[in-house]
């Protein structure tokens, strides 16, 4: 009677734990839904809204179109994008990046881009992506502040020569997509 | 009168346009995200931080083998189990000059990995979903662009590391040789 105790007390403990932590698990899903994902949805609207509403979208598409429909294109604006002195100014958030996928996604809609540039143009718009966060990325990984100081000039540099590489690669995996 | 009518009703039109956007988004992705996000969650309190870290330690070692473990396994691991911004925090396991060539190749990952897991990322969703919205839009599925993402994503971030590391190094090197000069 006794080991059938400890038996059933294990089980229950187990069972016990495993659902504790996929309840804590739903939890922090709906948190981060709530506190991150929601908020950026409603702010995206509302910049949705705004260039739509005043034409400034179909400015911004009509000068982002012809260079996210050319391979040539797609190498300039990941060059633009990743200037140093740029590239830093055009990270936070992700924001502009977000806000340019958005509009090359309503040109492809529209017929405007073909569909298998795509996958180019994800690198293309993105060279500057986490440019803004370097010495609090560093730093969340314990490096000194010398380390911060030559990794901020290397890392940028570094993103005007893999920029342009990732949107070659990107081009050449993206052969026979959508075809 | 009639001109004032017409602009309240393009005010009030501008925030119809991001409200139907907004209904459309939050219809269409979060339910599936949210679910998502559960498994995910549950998934790594399950793995637990210790194992983790025994896999860091092994980005640390020298020898070429290891920078696809520095620059590629570790970042995707990273950024898959603590997702961004938390996954900067396994660069502590990498040693201190490689530690820049690290962030790089992780945060570099932090898209790529969005088109099929997007709880590794949730705020900064829609540098592909924007795209990819638009290719939905045409009626074509969206797994294999999310699936070319994520591949070419990987070739990107070890070359990145790399490339990274080397300017690094010649940085480092041409810093002290001034030290010792000055």
């Amino acid at each position: 009677m006794e080991g059938l105790n400890s038996v059933l007390e294990k089980v229950g403990r187990g069972v016990g734990g495993v659902v504790g932590r996929m309840y804590q698990a739903g939890r922090d899903a709906i948190d981060v839904v709530i506190r991150t994902i929601l908020p950026f949805i409603a702010f995206v609207g509302l910049i949705v809204g705004i260039i739509n509403a005043t034409g400034i979208g179909e400015l911004l598409a009509n000068t982002l179109s012809p260079l996210a429909s050319s391979l040539a294109g797609l190498l300039v604006l990941s060059v633009i994008i990743a200037i140093p002195v740029l590239s830093p100014l055009l990270g936070p958030g992700a924001v502009i990046a977000q806000i340019i996928g958005v509009l090359l996604g309503t040109q492809i809609a529209d017929g405007n881009i073909p569909p298998q540039y795509a996958l180019p143009a994800l690198f293309a718009i993105n060279p500057q992506v986490g440019c803004d966060f370097i010495p609090v990325g560093l730093s969340l990984g314990e490096a000194e502040p010398e380390t911060v100081e030559v990794g901020v000039p290397a890392i940028l540099f570094s993103r005007l020569i893999t920029g342009p590489i990732s949107v070659i690669i990107a081009y050449v995996f993206s052969i026979g997509l959508y075809s | 009168m009639d001109a004032a009518a017409e602009a309240a009703e393009w005010f009030i039109g501008v925030f119809q346009l991001g409200g139907e956007w907004f209904v459309a988004v939050a219809g269409g992705i979060l339910p599936t995200l949210i679910i998502l996000l559960t498994a995910v969650n549950a998934l790594v309190s399950f793995i637990g931080q210790d194992r983790l870290d025994r896999f860091a330690a092994l980005a640390g070692r020298e020898g070429v083998q290891y920078t696809f473990i520095r620059y590629l396994a570790l970042p995707v691991v990273a950024v898959f189990t603590l997702t961004n911004p938390m996954c900067y925090s396994m660069g502590t396991f990498v040693p201190e000059r490689n530690k820049p060539a690290f962030y790089d190749a992780a945060v570099s990952f932090v898209h790529p990995i969005t088109g099929l897991f997007p709880h590794a990322n949730a705020g900064e969703l829609f540098v592909y979903l924007g795209i990819a919205a638009g290719v939905e839009a045409l009626g074509f599925g969206l797994g294999q662009l999310a699936l070319r993402y994520l591949i070419v994503g990987m070739i990107v971030i070890y070359i990145r590391g790399l490339v990274t590391q080397f300017i690094v190094d010649r940085m480092s090197a041409r810093r002290e040789a001034a030290a010792a000069t000055a």
